[in-house]
């Protein structure tokens, strides 16, 4: 969910979490999490106490239309902020699906500062975790550590591995904790480096930094560890509380080939802070280097698809030895564990769900993006409800003069319908230009964010199956691959 | 550009302010060179600039500039560019380039190469000789060095290969040169440009880059201090010389006898060989040489040695006094004569009579008379000049020490003396720097008439620089570095908490300023004492500056030591020191710079006084006016360190209650960035807006947004010169001829704008050609 939209998100997360049974429990944490600082969010609107912000005037922002009234353009920017969020990257690139991250945090004094609330501290922990899961989420068959800073030492506080949870408890703990000291980037990226050496070659490694600090108190000389990161082909992200820092401006370019702008992120309020940093949710591109190491040696990953298994009395599970009444059942030494995607502890298989490897799928080929149709289309076309929420569109407008095509879209959806949108610029119609079905502004956004899949096309396939938006876990319908995948190796392409 | 263009034509002279990084350099070259290039007369463009490095970037961009030019015109012109340095950043020579000191490299490279000892050679002895240098005699004299653009490295390379001196190259090329970039000093310091350009035609272009201490330069060229070391080492000099005719009259009296003919002759050589390596010219200026014979009472050697003898002694017994004493020439020169009959007229021969004398004797260590030279060159001024120049003498270094250093200050005080030259000869002189403000307080200092003064201001895509002027403390007490108030503990604390608060937001370096160093000491103690340096320590290291020079640049370099690699520093700085004027802290090295203070000057020092006297009765310019004018354009030029560019971006933060007034005396770019909001800032309001400032200026900035604002391409510069052509026809039919001054200014910022991007100088040529075509139809 790279982009995310407060309102939209809790609109959709109940039915997320119907997603799958297996992540139930995380996705849960996500959304209450989501709501709290949905609420949060919306009481703020700048870093720093309000007072010494600049005055926002909001009668500067908004302006009267022709008949005076103040709806349409509130409900403009309620759209315009949705619509933002519709340009998605669509061209299929080969990105690295099996990811080994480091999140660094910095838990230094700079980090008490309260120009974010509550401090930049608890916040940067609360969106870590919500990073964390989302992460997981996207990321299915990937891992993740989480490394501190603190007093110019970098501190482990979880080891790579595949489970949100155990993260996600030890960065809570470190919620009563004071941030102090100085943070030093070396040893926490040599510590990173070191837990990423033995990564095989088929996985991304990467490195995630939140740095409150404008900082770094190094041992010695931090352009070699630069060097031999960029060697180790760790790529390195930065997200800034404060300032643009000339060093992780070379850390960041000097690992990601020179691509500064999507691996720098300075924050300006806590919305784009929660912004920036869940970017990296989305897997990076590979790059040329990448790609010619790997095609030399285009290696097969071992993977277990287990079976589900319900009993009648309890019993231990491998992982946790804890009693459970159901569980997976390692396809290679029958070992249960209780939830996946996990390695297996008796025999070290990877054991992950087709319906995982589907969900980091819709990364290597995202769904296309739906264009806006306008008005005399609209007017001709038959169709007058969106066609997987059946919510009727808008009336065609019978004024003629509102041919203007606008990118930012009007306010005629269906949630909002009152009379001035009829005399509003845009359709609030989407089409998808594989199928043709027209959709609301609200099935676009979950299309392209949840479900990863048209529900149109899915309609018109072969199995003519029809899909309610909702309910079916979207990877279902993409081929079932045997244990040997090697989506993280082959290169894709539409 | 249109404003240059109109310059030229019209013949007269100009000043321009553009800010520093909007591509100065570029458009002022590029302009020229398509109008040199596009009349016959091929006007010289003489371009000077301040420091070595600026030589060399100006010269890399003069060289990209002509191969763009020949890629657009698709042809090759005849064109060639030199730029001068000293002998020390251009000699070959592997023993005299060994050398550190510049005084050290001169010497050693006149043994080797001046006349005389050529003579020698061709007489059959042997003498060291240079090679590089004697290289140059087997090439054709008018094709030292091939045509094109030579940078300093180029230059030295080709010259390596071919094994001739650059040096020499270049300053026998200089008169065939379309182009000469070289320092002030080449064309304002009387000493040196009689020598290095003279061969200049009259109709040269010239071009001062980074002005804004032209009057300063002026004055320092024609200023000298005495000290008593200076004296004795004089008195030996004149011994030495003294036994040298002795030694001289027993083996070669002949020699003598022939120099005391010419004199008598008055004969004055000129030959070109004679000239390079005369060991110091006359420092009065050309027009005030006079055409006269030497007088008959110095012209024996003997004569004059006990001439030299006689004033060096006096002098000595003047430096006795002690207690301070400013007088002016003609009473210094009164009482010269009262004490030891020297009338004024030898005196004034001084320095020509000197050099000749040493020519005779064939004296090839000069270093044993740099003393001796400059008492000669003082009894020549004092002579010469009587208006605009004061005698001061200080017994004391300050005015608290008991143990006398006297000092002979002969100061120059009208900085039009040296410039006056430069002005008449030449046509065209364009004045441009990036802090010139006020504009028209040069014409008033130099004493000339401008036929255009214009401040350009920056077309940004966002807004890169923060300039915030605070005022309170967040204590509200006001903040300020008036004499009466500056060592208050309240204020000292308000500036410390300043330094605090930026220390912690600013990213990387963070660069202050002081008035002096002398405050700069007192006000360190104080935070120190106060616990206010142990706080800025956890976020930056600190390094100051200081009068030396290398412990300066050892600061320096651990200053961008510290900022590359992400510790952070803080510099702390005098607002007149070498840092202020040639260190660009561009990027991340200056991402604030704080200002602690106005810098007004020490008024308290008899020398300024003496000038501010002269200017208020002499051009009308008030103390107050000029002590501010100083002030602000220093300040101006601390604030520029940190913007160099268009990628760039700063804090700039003007702590002081009066800077709040002095606002319109900033540069306009800077003053337009002023937001009334950011004007009367308390400590605590300034650190919230520069918090956010650094927020947004880190956001990744999009290539595209400049394009067709601040980057102009080919089609947007058309489309905008169509406009004008429209405006300009229908303002044409109000006013007959007149030009729309507005508009045309307009098109130039924007046109400089377009200049900036020096990767991105597609079709700039044609344009210029084409502006020219325009016009001039």
């Amino acid at each position: 969910m790279s982009d995310s939209d407060e309102s939209y998100n809790e609109a959709s997360s109940p039915d997320s979490e119907e997603l799958t049974g297996s992540r139930a429990l995380s996705v849960g944490v996500s959304t209450r999490s989501t709501r709290k600082s949905n609420a949060e969010l919306r009481s703020t609107t700048g870093g720093g106490y309000v007072w010494e912000d600049s005055i926002q005037r909001p009668w500067d922002i908004v302006q009267e239309d022709e008949g005076g009234s103040l709806a349409n353009a509130i409900a403009d920017l309620v759209q315009a902020n949705k619509r933002k969020r519709l340009f998605y990257e669509q061209t299929p690139l080969q990105r690295g699906i099996i990811r080994h991250l480091m999140l660094v945090l910095d838990l230094s004094s700079a980090m008490a500062d309260k120009d974010l609330r509550p401090s930049r501290y608890q916040l940067s922990l609360q969106y870590a975790i919500q990073f964390i899961n989302e992460y997981f989420e996207q990321n299915p068959i990937s891992q993740l550590g989480v490394i501190g800073m603190k007093d110019g030492l970098a501190r482990l506080i979880s080891q790579l591995g595949g489970n949100p949870t155990e993260h996600v408890a030890a960065i809570q703990a470190l919620k009563k904790d004071e941030p102090a000291g100085v943070p030093s980037l070396q040893n926490a990226l040599e510590m990173a480096r070191g837990a990423l050496y033995h990564v095989p070659s088929h996985g991304t490694k990467e490195v995630v930094i939140i740095f409150g600090a404008l900082i770094s108190c190094d041992p010695g000389d931090i352009h070699k560890t630069v060097a031999t990161l960029k060697a180790e082909q760790i790529r390195v992200r930065v997200v800034g509380l404060a300032a643009q820092v000339a060093v992780c401006k070379e850390l960041c370019q000097q690992t990601n080939d020179g691509d500064l702008a999507s691996t720098y992120g300075v924050i300006l309020n806590e919305q784009h802070f929660k912004e920036v940093l869940l970017n990296a949710c989305t897997p990076p591109a590979s790059t040329l280097n990448e790609k010619a190491k790997s095609k030399s040696g285009s290696e097969l990953m071992r993977m277990g698809f287990p079976s589900r298994v319900v009993e009648t009395t309890p019993s231990f599970c491998a992982c946790h030895t804890r009693l459970l009444k159901g569980g997976y059942l390692c396809p290679r030494c029958n070992v249960k564990v209780c939830s996946l995607p996990t390695e297996c502890p008796a025999c070290g298989l990877t054991l992950i769900l087709s319906t995982h490897l589907a969900r980091s799928y819709h990364h290597l080929m995202p769904l296309k993006n739906w264009y806006e149709v306008e008005w005399p289309e609209a007017r001709s076309s038959k169709t007058s409800a969106c066609f997987s929420c059946s919510k009727p569109f808008a009336l065609p407008s019978v004024h003629t003069a509102s041919t203007k095509i606008r990118i930012i879209a009007g306010s005629s959806t269906v949630s909002s319908s009152t009379r001035q949108e009829k005399e509003s610029l845009a359709t609030g119609r989407f089409r998808c230009p594989t199928c043709r079905k027209q959709f609301c502004i609200d099935c676009d956004l979950f299309a392209h964010e949840v479900l990863h899949n048209c529900p149109g096309c899915e309609a018109a396939g072969p199995s003519g199956r029809q899909y309610s938006t909702t309910a079916k876990p979207a990877g279902e319908i993409l081929p079932q691959t045997n244990a040997g995948s090697r989506f993280s190796s082959a290169p894709i392409s539409i | 550009m249109c404003d240059l263009k109109r310059t030229l034509d019209a013949g007269g002279n100009c000043i321009l302010e553009m800010p520093s990084g909007t591509g100065k350099t570029i458009s002022l070259l590029s302009l020229t060179i398509s109008y040199q290039m596009f009349y016959p007369e091929r006007r010289k463009i003489v371009y000077c600039s301040r420091t070595m490095s600026e030589i060399e970037k100006a010269l890399t961009e003069l060289r990209s500039l002509m191969a763009f030019r020949e890629k657009e015109l698709g042809r090759k012109e005849p064109f060639r560019g030199l730029g001068l340095t000293s002998r020390k950043n251009l000699c070959l020579h592997p023993e005299v380039r060994r050398e550190r000191k510049g005084a050290v490299v001169d010497e050693k490279c006149r043994s080797l190469t001046s006349s005389f000892v050529m003579e020698q050679k061709k007489a059959g002895k042997n003498p060291k000789l240079c090679e590089y240098h004697e290289n140059l005699y087997e090439l054709e004299p008018h094709n030292l060095i091939p045509e094109g653009v030579w940078t300093f490295d180029s230059l030295m390379q080709y010259c390596e290969e071919t094994k001739q001196c650059p040096y020499f190259t270049v300053r026998r090329m200089m008169s065939l040169c379309n182009i000469v970039i070289y320092s002030f000093h080449y064309l304002l310091d009387p000493k040196i440009a009689e020598r290095v350009s003279k061969e200049l035609s009259k109709d040269s272009i010239i071009i001062f880059d980074e002005a804004h201490n032209i009057d300063n330069v002026c004055i320092e060229s024609l200023s000298i201090d005495l000290t008593e070391g200076t004296l004795q080492k004089a008195l030996r000099g004149v011994n030495d010389l003294g036994k040298q005719i002795d030694e001289m009259k027993a083996s070669d009296s002949e020699k003598l006898q022939d120099e005391y003919q010419r004199l008598v002759e008055g004969l004055r050589e000129a030959d070109q060989a004679r000239e390079e390596d005369v060991f110091m010219a006359n420092p009065v200026l050309p027009d005030d040489l006079l055409k006269e014979a030497i007088p008959g009472n110095i012209r024996r050697a003997e004569h004059f040695v006990a001439f030299l003898k006689r004033f060096v002694e006096y002098l000595k017994t003047r430096m006795q006094v002690r207690h301070v004493i400013s007088e002016t020439p003609p009473s210094f020169l009164q009482h010269l004569k009262e004490l030891t009959f020297i009338e004024r007229k030898p005196l004034r021969f001084t320095s020509e009579r000197l050099t000749s004398l040493i020519r005779t004797l064939e004296l090839t260590n000069v270093e044993q008379f740099v003393a001796l030279k400059e008492i000669a060159m003082f009894a020549t001024l004092v002579s010469t000049y009587e208006q605009g120049f004061m005698l001061i003498l200080e017994p004391f270094e300050s005015d608290t020490a008991t143990v006398p250093n006297p000092i002979l200050h002969f100061t120059c005080l009208d900085a039009s003396i040296a410039i006056k030259p430069v002005f008449e000869r030449f046509a065209s002189v364009i004045i441009t720097s990036g802090t010139i403000s006020p504009l028209d307080m040069y014409p008033k200092m130099l004493n000339f008439e401008t036929v255009l003064q214009e401040s350009y201001t920056m077309t940004l895509t966002r807004r890169s620089f923060l300039p915030l002027i605070v005022t309170r403390g967040s204590d509200q007490v006001a903040i300020s570095s008036r004499f009466e108030i500056r060592n208050d503990p309240s204020v000292v604390r308000n500036y410390g908490n300043l330094f605090i608060e930026f220390s912690k937001l600013t990213p990387d370096g963070l660069v202050v300023f002081f008035p002096s160093y002398l405050y700069m000491e007192s006000i360190i103690s104080m935070w120190q004492t106060m616990g206010i340096l142990d706080e800025v320590w956890k976020y930056k290291l600190i390094l100051v500056e200081t009068p030396d020079s290398q412990e300066t640049s050892l600061a320096l370099e651990a200053f961008r030591t510290a900022c590359g690699n992400g510790r952070g520093a803080a510099l702390l700085c005098v607002a007149r020191g070498k840092v202020s004027e040639g260190i660009d802290f561009d990027h991340h090295y200056g991402r604030t710079v704080l200002m602690i203070g106005v810098p007004f000057q020490y008024t308290e020092s008899r020398i300024l006084k003496a000038r501010l006297e002269f200017m208020r009765e002499n051009y009308h310019i008030r103390e107050n006016d000029f002590l501010s004018f100083d002030a602000m354009r220093h300040g101006a030029q601390c604030l520029g360190r940190v913007l160099r560019g268009k990628d760039d971006y700063g804090i700039m933060v003007l702590a002081d209650k009066r800077f709040s007034r002095k606002r319109t005396q900033l540069p306009k770019w800077i003053n337009q960035a002023i937001m009334d909001s950011d004007v009367n800032l308390s400590t605590d309001m300034a650190v919230a807006a520069a918090k956010k400032f650094l927020r947004t200026m880190a956001q990744p900035m999009d290539d595209k947004d400049q394009e067709g604002v601040s980057v102009w391409s080919l089609s947007d510069l058309l489309r905008v010169q169509e406009e004008q052509r429209i405006e300009e026809a229908a303002k044409a039919a109000y006013e007959a001829k007149k030009k729309p001054e507005a508009d045309s200014s307009k098109m130039d910022l924007d046109e400089e704008d377009y200049f900036d991007d020096t990767d991105d100088i597609y079709g700039f040529t044609l344009s210029d050609d084409e502006m020219l075509l325009e016009l001039d139809i």
